[in-house]
């Protein structure tokens, strides 16, 4: 029998301790500002200027006010840090929201069956939104990016290997070089590519050069949490496999590698949404196209963002329409990889639980 | 049957010299336990005996250690062959947490690419030897980590016996554990001692009374190198020992 | 040497069997590679640029003049290279508020879930592409923000940052670095967040229990731990900044003409935006500028970088 739970005394963390009064006094800090600012845009003051010159100032006024009856002197600088940081961070999401919200708004008209199946063969920038679509940009993103992907994920999961598995001489070289490749600008690496191969007549603008082009902006990425998931896996785990008379790609392969899965799968899910928006080394090496093109070896092609920064660029409104609705493409392909990208996080405690 | 000798053997890490001269002669089939204060070299040392001393980066070694006669540093030696005679268990738990429990037991047949005609057999003496077979024999195909620490240590055990090696070096196991589960580990022991060399390493001197008929003494004084005080019986260590410095130790006046 | 040191043998675990080799011989062609990768990416660069660094000399740096339609062209970056700087530390300027309030509020105020919503949040912004934030910055912030910089005009304009020779608010600097704050938010955001979460919580209570408020314990304690590596943190992001090509592309007006300090007039720079703008009808010549110019935009985020890699290094031992 165990004995009754003794209770916390109230005093053990007396920093946290609010009394009633107190909490009448937080409340009239927050709704006495927001009823203020309210009224301010009411009489017709524009919302930016209301929040910076009627609510923060009142806001801060009333929390000082508040804070000092709390907590004494060091209420009032309390109160302001907090007032503060709420702003600032409230400001971020202000920002967030618009952002995913206006793509969601614009970009939903013109979602429909046609714009995803359809190409942009014979529309022109005031063509309906009931004609064409992304289809062809759909499939070119996605050749383009897995081409990037079968080169780099093998590319940086073995760089990884070799600087977390191995002792080898040059880690720190490697190291240094990942890290200052992580720097490179994406359109220095399309240009790159550019002068190396169409510059130069090697080829015309294709698929597969754009692909070389993500190539320098994944690596770093994928190596660097490669890196980070396998350093995570236990020294104990090697040892243990070593002792049992493992060789050492064996340990690897069936000890080191199932404990760093999780960690694995996310670089490279991190790793293609580094590149799924890439823009401006596209523009450069794949160009653009109207039709579909299902051959990354041969002729030019159509990815998502690039189709975006066509019609972006015109400004009539059926063509910012049809930037919206990419927008939204990309933006759904992203939450899709995102999302998959925390599933596999959170996996990796739920396999300890229940395996078959 | 099989020797196992350390001569002369000296280690360092970079340009630090941990151990001195050390010369033991594990006799087979026998319980060794290897006593001493906290960082006499007595584990750096039991890591020279499967080759894992060379993981860490910049050891060094001088002397040699002999199984059956052969230099186990010897050029043409595979450390693989080495760590398949001569198993090791650790001071901490390290279940693979990948695996099921009989997915651990067979692990080492696994990661050295052997076959067994009869794995479920395998399993269960494995596990019967390292007398946890009761606890675990309905939820074998439960993850490892369900385990708790002191049945994760004995299937460890089972782990490295699966391999059947020649020598187990067991490097403080209990250190981590309860009581009652190291009292379990204790009977293990004994009852494996019949048909395999055991060394083992603990910081509890009453334990190595309990399970060791040898007992090896290090020390390291005042930034030297450690060093073999004595070595003898271990009623012999304990009770009348030759060298002062292990009279105080065991008499708990130090360490 | 005394005796035993001489019999010293230096132990390497080297792979023995022939399987074993291959598995480290792949890793090590896989780093190899990756080597061979960048060196050639740094040759290459350097071989297309030279031409370019060689004509203009030092002017081609710190020179304002862009004209490939005389003999000889003359390609200086200087604007641009100044723009590039300026919106990132303008950038830097509105996101570091922001992203250690949004750290602040996870670690030290926010509950474990909400904490966790947040910082799903804070990820999501950061894995939004650039040109999705581009549209939004040329469609919906721009005018927003051209009635902002309107305001700050004419009730500021007498400060000369805030004044504007031209007159025409929309497409400057200002609302550039507002697009780039927006990307770049997270990423201080998240390293700062992982700065302070390990922080060592007894400290910060025992502060608070002390008696010392919030406030203090921030600047006390808090503040001083995670100093260095906030800021690797906020270089870090900097570097990203100064890359950025398409979102500042969209929403800022290209002028080979040093803006030094006008931040609401549409007149300003980027070496990457300049780099997509020209390239279209670029000659080959003029392609061996934009490499260079390419280079030279590369050399400085690889300094803003090195400080950042080296500065977090110092101030967060505990990663590697």
């Amino acid at each position: 029998m165990s004995a009754a739970p003794v209770a916390r005394p109230a005093t053990a963390e007396p920093w946290k301790q609010i009394s009633s009064t107190s909490r009448l006094r937080i409340a009239l800090a927050i709704l006495l500002p927001l009823a203020l600012g309210v009224t301010a845009i009411l009489l017709g003051l524009r919302f930016e200027l209301a929040l910076l010159f009627v609510f923060m100032p009142s806001q801060l006024i009333m929390g000082v006010i508040a804070g000092r009856g709390i907590s004494g002197k060091r209420g009032q600088s309390d109160a302001i840090l907090q007032v503060l940081v709420m702003f600032f961070g409230a400001a971020v999401f202000v920002l967030l929201i618009s952002v995913v919200w206006s793509v969601i708004a614009q970009g939903w008209p013109a979602m429909s069956w046609q714009f995803f199946s359809q190409n942009n063969v014979y529309i022109s920038s005031t063509t309906s939104l009931e004609y064409g679509g992304v289809g062809h940009a759909i499939i070119g993103t996605l050749l383009v990016v897995f081409l990037s992907t079968v080169v780099t994920v093998p590319l940086g999961v073995a760089t990884a290997v070799y600087l977390t598995e191995t002792r080898g001489k040059t880690r720190s070289v490697v190291r240094t070089l990942i890290q200052a490749l992580s720097g490179l600008p994406s359109v220095v690496s399309g240009l790159f590519i550019y002068a190396l191969f169409i510059a130069s007549g090697i080829t015309q603008y294709v698929g597969w050069a754009g692909s070389l082009a993500l190539i320098p902006l994944m690596l770093p990425t994928v190596t660097r949490v490669a890196e980070e998931s396998l350093i995570l896996v236990p020294q104990e785990l090697r040892n243990g496999a070593l002792a049992l008379g493992a060789p050492a790609w064996r340990a690897f392969a069936f000890v080191t590698l199932p404990a760093a899965k999780s960690g694995l799968l996310t670089a490279v899910l991190l790793g293609i949404a580094r590149i799924i928006g890439e823009t401006a080394p596209l523009l450069i090496t794949t160009f653009a196209a109207d039709s579909t093109n299902p051959n990354v070896f041969n002729g030019p092609i159509a990815t998502l963002p690039t189709y975006l920064y066509q019609f972006a660029a015109t400004g009539y409104e059926t063509s910012i329409q049809r930037a919206w609705g990419a927008a939204l493409v990309i933006l759904l392909l992203v939450a899709v990889l995102f999302i998959a990208a925390r599933v596999m996080t959170r996996t990796k405690s739920a396999s300890k639980k229940g395996r078959k | 049957m099989s020797s196992l000798i350390a001569e002369d053997v000296n280690v360092w890490f970079g340009q630090r010299h941990v151990l001195k001269d050390v010369n033991l002669d594990f006799p087979s089939n026998e319980v060794t336990a290897l006593i001493g204060p906290s960082g006499c070299g007595k584990s750096t040392f039991i890591r020279t005996l499967n080759r894992m001393h060379e993981l860490i980066p910049s050891a060094g070694l001088g002397g040699r250690v002999l199984l059956d006669g052969t230099d186990i540093y010897d050029a043409g030696v595979d450390p693989v062959d080495v760590r398949l005679r001569v198993g090791m268990v650790f001071q901490k738990p390290n279940p693979f947490p990948t695996m099921s429990i009989r997915e651990n037991v067979l692990s080492g047949l696994k990661l050295s690419n052997r076959k067994v005609a009869n794995a479920a057999e395998l399993v269960e003496t494995s596990l019967r030897r390292a007398s946890i077979w009761n606890e675990v024999k309905d939820r074998l195909n439960d993850p490892a980590l369900s385990l708790s620490g002191g049945q994760q240590q004995r299937l460890c055990i089972a782990r490295s016996l699966a391999m059947d090696p020649e020598i187990l070096l067991m490097d403080e196991p209990c250190s981590a554990l309860d009581p009652g589960s190291t009292r379990r580990i204790e009977e293990t022991i004994l009852e494996l001692s019949d048909d395999m060399t055991i060394i083992i390493v603990t910081h509890n001197m009453q334990q190595a009374q309990r399970v060791s008929t040898r007992t090896a003494f290090f020390l390291a004084e005042d930034g030297n190198p450690g060093q073999v005080v004595e070595f003898g019986m271990t009623d012999d260590v304990f009770n009348k020992p030759v060298d002062s410095r292990t009279n105080d130790y065991v008499n708990g006046h130090f360490g | 040497m005394s005796e035993i040191e001489r019999e010293r043998r230096n132990l390497r675990a080297k792979p023995f069997s022939k399987a074993d080799r291959r598995f480290y011989r792949t890793a090590t062609w896989a780093a190899n590679s990756s080597i061979v990768l960048v060196s050639l990416i740094l040759i290459f660069l350097g071989i297309r640029s030279w031409p370019a660094f060689q004509s203009q000399g030092v002017g081609f740096v710190f020179g304002s003049s862009w004209n490939t339609s005389v003999e000889p062209i003359v390609m200086q970056i200087g604007p641009m290279l100044w723009g590039s700087i300026q919106i990132s530390l303008l950038g830097l300027l509105i996101a570091v508020p922001m992203a250690i309030s949004i750290a602040y509020f996870i670690v030290f105020m926010a509950n474990k879930t909400i904490g966790r919503i947040v910082t799903t949040l804070v990820d999501l912004l950061a894995a939004l592409p650039s040109i999705v934030l581009g549209l939004w910055g040329l469609l919906v912030f721009s005018p927003v923000a051209e009635g902002w910089a309107t305001m700050l005009n004419q009730a500021l304009g007498f400060i000369p940052i805030f004044a504007s020779n031209s007159g025409n608010l929309l497409r400057s600097p200002f609302i550039a670095s507002w697009v780039v704050a927006v990307m770049i938010v997270p990423i201080i955001a998240s390293v700062t967040r992982e700065i302070f979460s390990q922080l060592d919580r007894e400290l910060i209570n025992a502060s608070l229990a002390l008696g010392a408020g919030r406030w203090s314990t921030f600047r006390m304690v808090i503040m001083p731990t995670s100093f260095g590596g906030i800021i690797g943190g906020i270089l870090l992001a900097m570097g990203r900044a100064l890359g950025e090509t398409v979102a500042i592309f969209f929403v800022l007006n290209l002028v080979f003409d040093y803006n030094w300090f006008q931040i609401l007039d549409a007149k300003g720079g980027s070496v990457a935006s300049m780099i997509l703008a020209k390239f279209g009808e670029a000659s080959p010549a003029e392609v061996s500028g934009l490499m260079a110019a390419g280079v030279v935009l590369f050399v400085v985020t690889l300094v803003v970088n090195s400080i950042a890699s080296y500065i977090v290094a110092k101030a967060q031992p505990w990663r590697r």
